[in-house]
């Protein structure tokens, strides 16, 4: 009877609409992994920061400005990351990060500049190790970063084909999710140029 | 029972299940049409004829139609869940909304759990599985995976706060022996297999609420609900049984394993007693569990734990098992308790007990069988070896392995060229060009402490960074493949511990990113692939000894040992196409019929009571490809 095979097929269809939620759950569920990762990372530097600037200050006692301003933008980046880390992906959360993270980076790149006019600073032991690590946590901040865009993009992607797209606003998938972007600073390693115009 | 042994009996088992699941099958299909007969009847009746009149009255052909759609239902619910788990154990952690935790956390109780399960997977010779933290406050765990390249372990928050480091070893413990015993490759099956089965209850219970709602010929709809409910609860009534007759008596064996592995019975019965004694006890609130519920360290939902459907025997039961002097308390987590054991959080070592390992008898035949007997199990002094390569491993390593960025440097450093020579420098360069930012720099930075590491210790910090790797994206996996091959190719040759580091690393990052491959074995008789088992021991002999006649001696160890006659082919340089086309045909092995085949490659091996670098490599790389996991303690 032809009221049967509409049954199964019918059975078909509803199994592949599950399908299709299912997927945008684990692929949402793949970017918030990620995200947690530049946490794990944004953490660590966030940690690094005043002992930077404590080292920094014994040797750079006038800069207070300088050194008070990178200290601010850390706070306000990590701030920004707990208010990301609660709804990744959210576009809000996300450009708050962002921009906050690139203050920070603008922030430690002047810290940079001034501390050329210091050698002895430069060549501080502590500071070097510093600098060293905080280095390398730039770069796996960008690693990582790239992975969560990667994965973003993916669920992004999934989100906008056909037929996920007819069914995701229902499913509660109706947004895209937002990917995160900020200047890598290699602030600390980096030669500025300085332009005498 | 062994390990060779317990994957047959795995496979085995299917063939079990596909039988119950066919009588479940008739069961569903008898109950839809008598249900289906007597509502036709029933609306005979209505209209003034009797029962028989009405059914007489449909066409026979009816029948038929309704009971292939009832399959075509059942198959298309089956297919379903087989396509949502192809993804491996992961989809099954992803499924009770789990969170990965990251190998580079800095959480103290998820440190210390990771340091736990990476002992235990090192001890059994197998990558490290990614750990799952499922956000649930009941004492419980489960290990899911169709392999050890897929597996995962999921353990609740609960778990996390409630148990001692000894406690949740022998959790993690009991799960392993799951993952090496196969059980978790058929509960993975399973799921699927009854999906098929439970839906047609689903459907019923929907169609009586539809019903329930309808003014007009509402009842008919009710009553056709009523029926597939029914029916739907005849197929669960399968499903649970089907579910206790493969994993009750796994649940006991896992214990016993657990028990042996850790050599300090206390440990899991302790956990056992926590689960007595906590209020929640192991039960999960998220309803996807329910569908796991046979994959659970403990009972995941409050059925009754006597009856022959329950997925687990009762708790004192298990208890009894383990300590059959047991006073029938259960334990209650102590803050004291708690506090004293968080001061020795996230150590690394445990009480490890040396006593009681066997010493080898010391000809090669005999050591040969005890490295093949040694696949695929967890040892008290597997672990102590295990333990102390860990602790023997520099700092800058072990960071390096545990962080995904980090983890990439450490796989390139340790494929860049022993010399520092042009051919490094070249290697060096093309990194720098390929790779991302700053990982050329890392890499040179790792090079001193990988040069001076042995290969046995680099191939275990190869397992140690699989999981790290797994949080790779997509595109980053693929040039991370793209440049261990354009390093491994630089010097235009390959290297055996080139080869042997692609093949592992391949193996398990394949099943995390591409889906877990399911080799069927199907070739029970090695004498089927005599010429294959032949280049294999003709590669290995060729780089056991340097003298021509020694190499033909462990040749001819090996041969005699798998009873073939092909006779020794020495290779000049190590083939690494050859080795991988033999390997392929040799994967087709079914698992009875791989211990021949290892112990003749452990006697070639042995045979000048040696075993140099390039022989140790090898076989590891011979024994990952075969899905057999070699322990590290062979080499004490």
């Amino acid at each position: 009877m032809e009221l049967i095979i509409l049954l199964v097929i019918i059975a078909a269809l509803a199994f592949w609409v599950v399908a299709i939620y299912n997927k945008l759950v684990a692929l949402k569920n793949r970017y918030e992994n990620g995200f947690a990762q530049i946490e794990v990372q944004l953490k660590r530097r966030y940690d690094l920061i005043p002992n930077l600037v404590e080292t920094a200050k014994a040797y750079m006692s006038h800069e207070r400005e300088t050194l008070e301003a990178v200290i601010n933008a850390r706070n306000q980046a990590m701030a920004g990351l707990q208010a990301a880390a609660a709804d990744p992906g959210n576009a809000a959360a996300m450009k708050e990060l962002g921009s906050a993270e690139g203050m920070l980076g603008s922030a430690l790149g002047r810290l940079n500049v001034v501390m050329e006019a210091y050698p002895d600073l430069k060549a501080n032991q502590n500071m070097m190790q510093l600098s060293e690590e905080l280095t390398t946590t730039e770069n796996k901040v960008a690693f990582s970063r790239q992975a969560y865009n990667d994965q973003v993009t993916e669920y992004n992607s999934y989100r906008q084909s056909f037929p996920p797209v007819v069914f995701a606003g229902m499913f509660g998938h109706g947004t895209d999710a937002e990917l995160l972007e900020f200047a890598d600073s290699a602030a600390i390693q980096a030669a500025p140029s300085v332009s005498f115009n | 029972m062994n390990f060779f042994q317990a994957q047959d009996n795995a496979r085995r088992k299917t063939w079990m299940l596909a039988l119950l699941f066919g009588a479940a099958v008739i069961t569903l299909l008898l109950l839809t049409n008598v249900f289906i007969a007597i509502a036709f009847g029933w609306a005979g009746m209505q209209t003034g004829m009797t029962f028989s009149q009405t059914l007489a009255q449909v066409p026979v052909d009816s029948w038929i139609w309704i009971s292939l759609g009832v399959i075509g239902v059942i198959g298309v619910a089956s297919l379903y869940k087989f396509l949502s788990i192809s993804g491996g154990g992961k989809t099954i952690a992803e499924a009770l909304g789990g969170t990965l935790i990251h190998q580079n956390t800095q959480d103290m109780k998820q440190r210390r759990l990771l340091n736990v399960v990476e002992e235990m997977a090192l001890a059994a010779g197998m990558p490290v599985p990614p750990v799952y933290l499922i956000p649930e406050p009941s004492i419980n765990a489960f290990a899911a995976g169709f392999s050890t390249d897929d597996a995962v372990i999921g353990i609740n928050q609960g778990t996390l706060d409630q148990l001692s480091r000894s406690e949740l070893q022998g959790v993690v413990a009991h799960e392993f022996s799951h993952i090496l015993n196969g059980d978790t490759h058929i509960n993975l099956r399973l799921i699927a297999i009854l999906h098929g089965i439970l839906f047609v209850g689903m459907i019923g219970y929907g169609l009586l609420r539809a019903g329930g709602y309808s003014r007009r010929n509402g009842l008919p709809i009710v009553v056709a609900g009523i029926g597939l409910l029914i029916i739907g609860y005849g197929g669960t009534f399968f499903g649970n049984l089907i579910k206790a007759a493969v994993s009750r008596q796994r649940e006991y064996l896992a214990d016993a394993s657990a028990v042996q592995f850790t050599r300090d019975p206390s440990s899991i019965a302790d956990a056992l007693k926590k689960i007595g004694g906590f209020s929640m006890s192991s039960h999960m609130t998220n309803p996807a569990a329910e569908q796991a519920s046979h994959m659970f360290f403990g009972a995941a939902a409050q059925k009754f734990s006597t009856s022959l459907l329950a997925t687990h025997p009762p708790l004192d039961q298990r208890i009894l098992a383990i300590e059959p002097g047991w006073d029938g308390q259960f334990l209650q987590n102590s803050p004291a308790a708690m506090t004293a054991d968080q001061r020795s959080h996230a150590e690394r070592s445990n009480r490890a007990e040396t006593a009681g390992v066997t010493q080898l008898a010391d000809g090669p035949e005999n050591k040969a069988q005890g490295i093949v007997d040694q696949v695929g199990t967890l040892s008290a002094a597997g672990l102590t070896a295990a333990q102390n390569m860990i602790s023997n491993n520099p700092e800058q390593l072990t960071q390096a392995a545990h962080d995904p960025f980090e983890a990439r440097a450490l796989i390139y450093a340790m494929l860049i060229n022993k010399e520092q020579d042009h051919s490094s420098e070249q290697q060096l360069a093309l990194l720098g060009e390929q790779a991302e930012a700053g990982v050329a720099p890392h890499v040179t930075r790792l090079l001193p402490a990988v040069r001076n590491s042995s290969s046995e210790h680099l191939l275990m910090l190869v397992e140690m960074s699989v999981p790290a790797l797994k949080e790779l994206s997509f595109s980053q996996y693929k040039t991370f493949t793209a440049n261990t091959a354009a390093l491994i190719t630089a010097d235009k040759r390959v290297e055996i511990f080139e080869w042997v580091i692609h093949r592992v690393l391949t193996k398990h990052l394949h099943a995390h990113f591409e889906g877990p491959q399911n080799i069927h074995g199907r070739v029970g008789n090695i004498n089927k692939l005599a010429d294959d088992a032949a280049k294999l021991l003709s590669i290995l002999a060729s780089h056991s000894h340097e003298d021509t006649n020694e190499q033909l001696r462990a040749y001819n160890a090996g041969a005699a040992e798998l009873g073939i006659r092909k006779p020794y082919s020495k290779q000049d340089s190590f083939d690494y196409q050859r080795m991988n086309d033999t390997l392929v045909k040799l994967r087709k092995l079914k698992p009875l019929a791989k211990p021949a085949l290892l112990k003749a490659c452990a006697t070639c091996v042995l045979a000048d009571s040696r075993v140099n670098a390039a022989e140790g490599a090898l076989l590891q790389g011979i024994a990952a490809t075969l899905d057999c996991p070699l322990p590290p303690s062979i080499y004490s």
